[in-house]
């Protein structure tokens, strides 16, 4: 068997998370206007500010269009024509997870989140965001009792106003990008997390996010602040059911890190990325940012992508403190007609201030996937470091893989060094494996692992053993 | 058009080059008045082009438009001659120079003069490649260049003829606001081989613009060796473009210096059309004060076992800033390519600045492609070792730095040309840092 033919069976794997969870829903109209945001503000019972906030955001909207330079082509995305406010009907106040609807116990069952079980036997609190209200939180109290907030977005401003408004906005601003205007002035739900002044938080926080409503975008918002000396680790994972109507998820995620603060952020992201044709699938255009605020600080960013139709993601780490750290590393696998423009934005202001980017980006089938990179050593950053590897692997003479990192220096005693190269699995590799007695899918499996590698060590375990798990799923296949 | 209207010295130019009597030469007048058209349709760019997103033209509005001088200036060409070249074109403001020029030996096969001379000798040959290799559809200067395509260089090297001397073209720039559009058409037919050194030079400290397009058709294992170098006046602007066009098993070995001019911009465009081409891409720029010298490269692989080498350097003193944008495709199909690129940029000041921006994109499985950059000041290891030895810190710093620049310099295949950048190399070393 020639290992094209293998490696083309290997990467086309149906998609496993595909099915419709029927759940009244309580759904705005279609289209976006200030009523529609006052309508959504108004559901959410929310404070005038961030009314204000919203329509600040809106108005700038207006004035922005989309971006057009990334590397990817989609038809116009039609803004009037999605739904921007959908809810699970509301029920009265659930005290356990036996009283959370089964249905969506089930949803979860399917995706493989046994959510009860997987909580207490991985000590993972788990904010479970369904179609952006939050239905269920675990181990509230296990966290409070240290004085950690973590909560979703809604209830964080409702119970805890002033956190929110303090920092919402700020490393993110409304008027940002044009997505992150959107989302900013429409945004449903998402994750709020506080960790007080030298608290560690004991266990992983996590967070699944999932797309259910036909045609209605997501607009998650995350903000996590980590005061001086907190740390905390955080996943997000996300899966999403089939659909041929394509979707448009806008997130923003704010990361705030004081002096000496600790932030993990990681994420595998496996929505639906449409089918073998291009089809369908996932417009995921997110804005993540982490701002190292505080002395000697850290943030880290660790991404395994393989789902969405188009993916435009830069989670970044704005380094202000002097001595902080910034981190990057992402696995981006595309297949079929996916295309991922992603990578980072290090901007260096702090002074000694440090950052690596390992980004590792796999092309099969149609897909197009671009590294795309900003590092920057302000005037400011004196004795700043980084050092930036992209490698790239194609599998099959019909997908492309691009790098674009922009390297900006204006302080001559930064260093900063880059390196990226593009390669495909060697058939002496291949020979050496299978000599060995191991199959070609296996080896293949082997050595896209291998070529990984340096992400999946950044991965907490239960994480890297997922993505371990997707990235066989997404290159399985019956091999004659 | 409102950015032209910003750019009265520009627009002026434009107007210029309309007012040009049409040429005997109907596909000429042709390809000048699609130019033009596209000169006027296009806007002049600005840093909200990605193409020039850190190079700000600004210093373009500071000249005035001139009409070209009828008469040309008496230059003594010494100090920029090269003994071992086998002859040489001199261009003052744009316009040949016959005394000043060189074309006693030229060997059997050769033919090297002017564009007008080309035109008559061989109308089908430039027909098939003058302002073909280059294209101006999207390209402002060079639509701009091409509409003023009156006369430029025109070197010539018949089938399976070696020229082992250099051909030295000189454009020397001698009046405050000129604004030539020089032009050089090289041709290596098949089997052919020659080394072109094409050099901007000044005799001015004055402000004035230089537009340069070249075009080099490199035929059938055909080798071209190409160096360029831009020692313009610290106050003009230099805008240059290099189309090379590689047939199958040919090769396309260049070095670009650039030490002079207040904001320098180069586009290198080389595509490989055959199959088996292979290029070397060396460049240097060395700049100082409030200098901005910005590099653009494309390495296009069209066809497959194609293979590329290079490595650009850069050393940023004082405010200079250094641009580089380095793009390597490899197109569906061009398979076994093999492509390495490199980006190497010291920076000397607290104020210099470099923006450098290598790129891939890659539409083939089975080929070997990597680039790398580095921004960063003198290895701390290698100044202790030079210290240790007994230099003083500022000796040790200057010696490294002349080293680091030496190398693009010491590749170039002129030896008189090497000493005479190493000696400018080494003046600005000395006195800049």
């Amino acid at each position: 068997m020639s290992s094209t033919a293998a490696l083309e069976q290997l990467v086309n794997q149906p998609y496993r998370h595909g099915f419709v969870t029927d759940i009244e829903s309580d759904t705005a109209p279609k289209g976006l206007n200030e009523d529609i945001i006052r309508f959504i503000s108004a559901k959410k019972a929310e404070p005038e500010w961030l009314l204000e906030f919203r329509l600040k955001a809106y108005r700038h909207w207006l004035t922005m269009t989309p971006p057009t330079w990334p590397n990817v082509t989609y038809p116009t995305v039609d803004f009037q024509n999605i739904t921007y406010y959908s809810a699970p009907k509301a029920k009265k106040k659930l005290a356990s997870m036996d009283e959370v609807d089964p249905e969506l116990l089930k949803t979860f069952e399917k995706l493989g989140v046994p959510m009860n079980e997987r909580a207490a036997l991985a000590g993972v609190a788990v904010d479970v965001i369904f179609d952006s209200v939050s239905v269920a939180t675990t181990y509230k109290q296990k966290l409070a009792d240290v004085g950690i907030i973590f909560c979703s977005i809604s209830e964080a401003v409702r119970e805890h106003p002033d956190l929110v408004r303090k920092y919402m906005g700020s490393v993110v601003p409304t008027g940002d990008n044009f997505y992150a205007a959107l989302n900013s002035a429409v945004f449903t739900d998402g994750s709020f997390c506080y960790i007080p002044k030298g608290v560690k938080c004991p266990m992983e926080l996590s967070t699944y996010f999932r797309i259910n409503t036909q045609e209605s975008g997501q607009f998650e918002r995350t903000l996590i602040v980590a005061e001086d000396g907190a740390s905390v680790s955080y996943l997000e994972g996300c899966t999403a059911p089939k659909f041929d109507t394509n979707q448009l998820h806008a997130a923003v995620v704010e990361l705030v890190a004081m002096d000496n603060a600790d932030i993990k952020y990681s994420t595998v992201q496996n929505w639906y990325a449409g089918d073998e044709k291009g089809v369908g699938g996932i417009y995921n255009f997110v804005t993540k940012r982490g701002l190292c605020r505080g002395v000697n600080s850290r943030i880290s960013w660790t991404q395994v992508e393989t789902g969405s139709a188009i993916t435009w993601k830069y989670p970044s780490c704005v380094l202000r403190g002097d001595n902080s750290v910034g981190e990057f590393y992402s696995v981006a696998l595309t297949n079929h007609y996916q295309q991922a423009d992603t990578g980072t934005k290090m901007i260096h202001i702090g002074k000694n201030t440090r950052s690596t980017i390992v980004s590792k980006g796999i092309s099969a089938g149609h897909s197009n996937n671009s590294y795309r990179g900003l590092v920057r050593i302000a005037p400011t950053a004196a004795g700043a470091r980084n050092y930036s590897q992209c490698d790239s692997m194609l599998i099959g003479s019909k997908c492309g893989a691009n790098t674009f990192p922009y390297i900006d220096v204006r302080n001559p005693s930064g260093k900063v060094e880059h390196e990226a190269t593009t390669s495909k699995i060697g058939e002496d590799q291949l020979f050496y494996f299978q000599q060995r007695g191991i199959g070609a899918e296996e080896a293949i499996s082997m050595i896209i692992n291998g070529f990984c590698k340096d992400v999946f060590q950044q991965l907490p375990m239960e994480f890297a053993v997922e993505a371990t798990k997707l990235l066989g799923l997404k290159l399985e296949g019956s091999v004659g | 058009m409102s950015a032209v209207v910003q750019h009265p010295f520009v627009e002026a130019l434009v107007a210029g080059g309309s007012a040009l009597p049409a040429t005997p030469l109907s596909w000429l007048n042709q390809r000048r008045a699609t130019a033009l058209e596209r000169a006027n349709a296009l806007s002049v760019p600005s840093t909200r082009d990605e193409d020039w997103r850190f190079t700000d033209l600004a210093p373009l509005n500071r000249l005035h438009y001139q009409a070209p001088a009828a008469a040309v200036a008496a230059v003594d060409v010494a100090p920029f001659a090269l003994p071992e070249s086998a002859l040489r074109l001199a261009f003052v403001d744009g316009v040949l120079a016959p005394a000043l020029s060189d074309c006693g030996n030229a060997a059997a096969g050769v033919t090297a003069g002017t564009l007008v001379e080309g035109l008559k000798s061989h109308p089908a040959l430039m027909e098939a490649h003058l302002a073909v290799h280059a294209p101006f559809e999207q390209q402002f200067f060079v639509a701009l260049n091409t509409a003023w395509l009156r006369d430029g260089a025109y070197v010539h090297i018949a089938g399976h003829v070696t020229l082992p001397k250099p051909i030295h073209l000189l454009f020397i720039s001698t009046r405050k606001d000129a604004a030539p559009c020089p032009r050089v058409l090289i041709v290596a037919d098949t089997g052919a081989q020659c080394t072109v050194v094409e050099d901007y030079v000044s005799t001015t400290a004055e402000a004035y613009f230089n537009n340069a397009v070249t075009e080099i058709a490199v035929a059938a294992n055909a080798h071209v060796k190409h160096v360029r170098v831009q020692r313009e006046s610290l106050a003009a602007v230099h805008i240059g473009a290099c189309a090379v066009s590689l047939a199958k098993d040919s090769s396309y070995v260049s070095q670009s210096v650039a030490l002079g001019a207040r904001l320098s911009r180069y586009n290198l465009d080389v595509v490989q059309q055959g199959e088996g081409a292979a290029a070397v891409i060396d460049g240097l720029a060395l700049i100082s004060g409030e200098q901005c010298a910005d590099t653009h490269t494309v390495m296009d692989h069209a066809q497959p076992n194609g293979r590329c080498s290079q490595l650009h350097k850069t050393i940023v003193g004082d405010q200079a800033h250094a641009v580089f944008n380095g793009k390597v495709f490899v197109r569906e199909g061009a398979q076994l390519t093999n492509s390495a690129q490199q980006s190497r940029n010291l920076l000397l000041s607290p104020r210099a600045r470099v923006d450098t921006k290598p790129q891939l994109e890659i539409f083939a499985d089975d080929v070997k492609c990597a680039h790398g950059a580095t921004v960063g000041q003198l290895d701390a290891e290698q100044l202790f070792y030079l210290k240790s030895r007994g230099l003083p810190d500022g000796q040790a710093r200057k010696l490294l730095t002349f080293a680091f620049g030496a190398e693009i310099v010491d590749r170039i295949p002129v030896p008189s040309l090497v000493a005479q950048l190493e000696r400018a190399v080494m003046a600005q070393t000395q006195a800049g840092v």
